[in-house]
């Protein structure tokens, strides 16, 4: 199936957890490809609403909320934005066999919902062919629990990036695996994920924790922490449980240091460039993106320990703002220079000199400052 | 000699000071046109971008420090070891060459280490 999908516009890879895709996807159309260790799935999200979950690994297939159960049982996750185009998107739903109607709005929850405990039948004899992949469908026969799959492997450095070309690490601001595992209403934390699961009879067909999440729904949503909704109210209509996830995160993200899509796409870009092996963006307390195949603590000490000097020598000087700082060593160039209201570190061969550098910020700047928006 | 020596940066459109210094913050030798720097101030950024940045190559492991480029935007600091103790700073304007100055910086390196 994911052979069949169209390849859409790729953003970029990045790791973050999974409900950081659908609170930064809120007018991302496309497709969401996800690589959990040998294993690779996708999610179509049309303007922030999750169309179609989907996940396989070797012989077993996920969909619907069994995938959206794996995804989250992970705390970070890497996956690859791929904008798609109106004809893309509909080519893709069709792929997954997802009718839309008139409107384009969302196709109804449970036509995704139901073609779930049916994943065979459309690998035995699917009249439209969604399923090309030479799987043999024998083995599921059941959706799978997402824990037969294999745990999560440990965050950070070990994800595997064999499909990715440059895995990119995003760690959002707010903790992530404090916030997805353990919103501070405790209790909350772990059911949070079943909670908003919005249709129970079609998920409780398919999904193991669907019963979970009956009880638990009602334990949060007496917790204000966030949210918006009265007490008593059942679970809107939201198709997506990923869609609650948000609202009940605590804390609040500083909406000026998150990263735009155009950023990440101009740093990405930055990232492809002949001699750039690795970018980050960080601040003072934290990094907030990483595109490249390093160790980031190592990178985010050097940049730490760099943008320290410049400000021991800012206040010395009369020289203006603070530009750019690069170290040299014969194993390449750290660069930190400020960006937005953070920071840039760019690790380089030494295949790019400093006229390189300075001409790759000053057009950074440069385009920066254009506002552009699709 | 080596104030002779250092003079050669000066003449390169933009450049303001061309200073050597050792690796305990003594300057050496430094000379200086159109620009006004309070001593003190000097020797505490020539110090700080030393230690600090010699200190943040070591994290490469073994690694030595081939050269420092801190740009503010009116001006620009480049520092770049000569030998085992010694630095070479300059301190230029940011519409200065740069690749001139590196190249002088590495063309003069002898010269300069051996009047030392």
């Amino acid at each position: 199936m994911i052979e069949q999908l169209p390849e859409g516009n790729s953003i970029g890879w990045m790791q973050a957890p999974p409900q950081w895709i659908f609170s930064h996807t809120v007018r991302f159309v496309g497709i969401v490809r996800i690589v959990i260790q040998d294993g690779e799935g996708f999610i179509l999200i049309r303007r922030g609403k999750p169309v179609y979950y989907y996940f396989k690994h070797g012989r077993i297939e996920l969909k619907g909320n069994s995938a959206l159960d794996y995804f989250n049982s992970h705390p970070i996750i890497e996956f690859n934005l791929c904008k798609y185009t109106q004809d893309e998107f509909a080519l893709a739903m069709k792929v997954c066999n997802i009718e839309m109607d008139n409107s384009q709005d969302l196709p109804e929850s449970p036509k995704v919902m139901i073609r779930e405990p049916h994943p065979m039948p459309v690998a035995e004899s699917a009249p439209s062919a969604p399923v090309a992949e030479p799987v043999p469908p024998a083995p599921i026969t059941e959706p799978v629990r997402y824990s037969q799959l294999p745990k999560p492997a440990p965050v950070a450095e070990s994800l595997p990036p064999a499909p990715v070309a440059e895995p990119v690490r995003y760690t959002p601001i707010p903790k992530p695996v404090p916030v997805a595992e353990s919103v501070p209403p405790a209790p909350v934390a772990e059911p949070a994920r079943h909670i908003p699961i919005p249709k129970p009879a079609p998920v409780a067909e398919s999904v193991p924790p669907a019963p979970l999440a009956e009880p638990v729904r009602h334990i949060p949503v007496p917790k204000p922490v966030l949210s918006p909704f009265p007490v008593e109210e059942q679970i809107p209509r939201p198709l997506f449980r990923a869609q609650e996830i948000p609202m009940e995160r605590p804390p609040a993200v500083p909406q000026p240091i998150l990263l735009e899509e155009s950023d990440i796409k101009l740093i990405g870009q930055i990232k492809k460039l002949n001699g750039v092996v690795a970018i980050s963006v960080f601040n003072d307390e934290r990094n907030i993106l990483l595109m490249g195949d390093v160790d980031i603590e190592p990178l985010l000490k050097i940049a730490r320990s760099m943008l320290a000097t410049t400000r021991k020598i800012s206040p010395l000087v009369e020289w203006g703002s603070f530009v750019h700082m690069t170290l040299q060593t014969p194993e390449g160039n750290i660069i930190i220079a400020p960006y937005q209201e953070v920071y840039l570190c760019l690790f380089t061969t030494r295949t790019i000199n400093i006229g390189h550098i300075r001409r790759i910020l000053r057009d950074l700047q440069l385009t920066t400052k254009i506002p552009d928006y699709e | 000699m080596l104030k002779q020596t250092l003079t050669k940066f000066l003449v390169i459109n933009g450049v303001q000071a061309a200073i050597v210094v050792e690796e305990n913050g003594e300057i050496i030798e430094s000379i200086k046109s159109g620009i006004v720097i309070d001593k003190n101030n000097l020797i505490s950024i020539i110090s700080t971008l030393m230690l600090d940045s010699k200190a943040t190559a070591s994290r490469f492991g073994s690694t030595p420090l081939s050269m420092v480029f801190v740009e503010y935007s009116d001006n620009f600091i480049i520092l770049g070891p000569m030998a085992e103790e010694f630095y070479l700073i300059i301190i230029a304007k940011n519409t200065a060459n740069i690749g001139q100055i590196t190249y002088e910086m590495k063309k003069n390196q002898e010269e300069i280490v051996s009047e030392l």
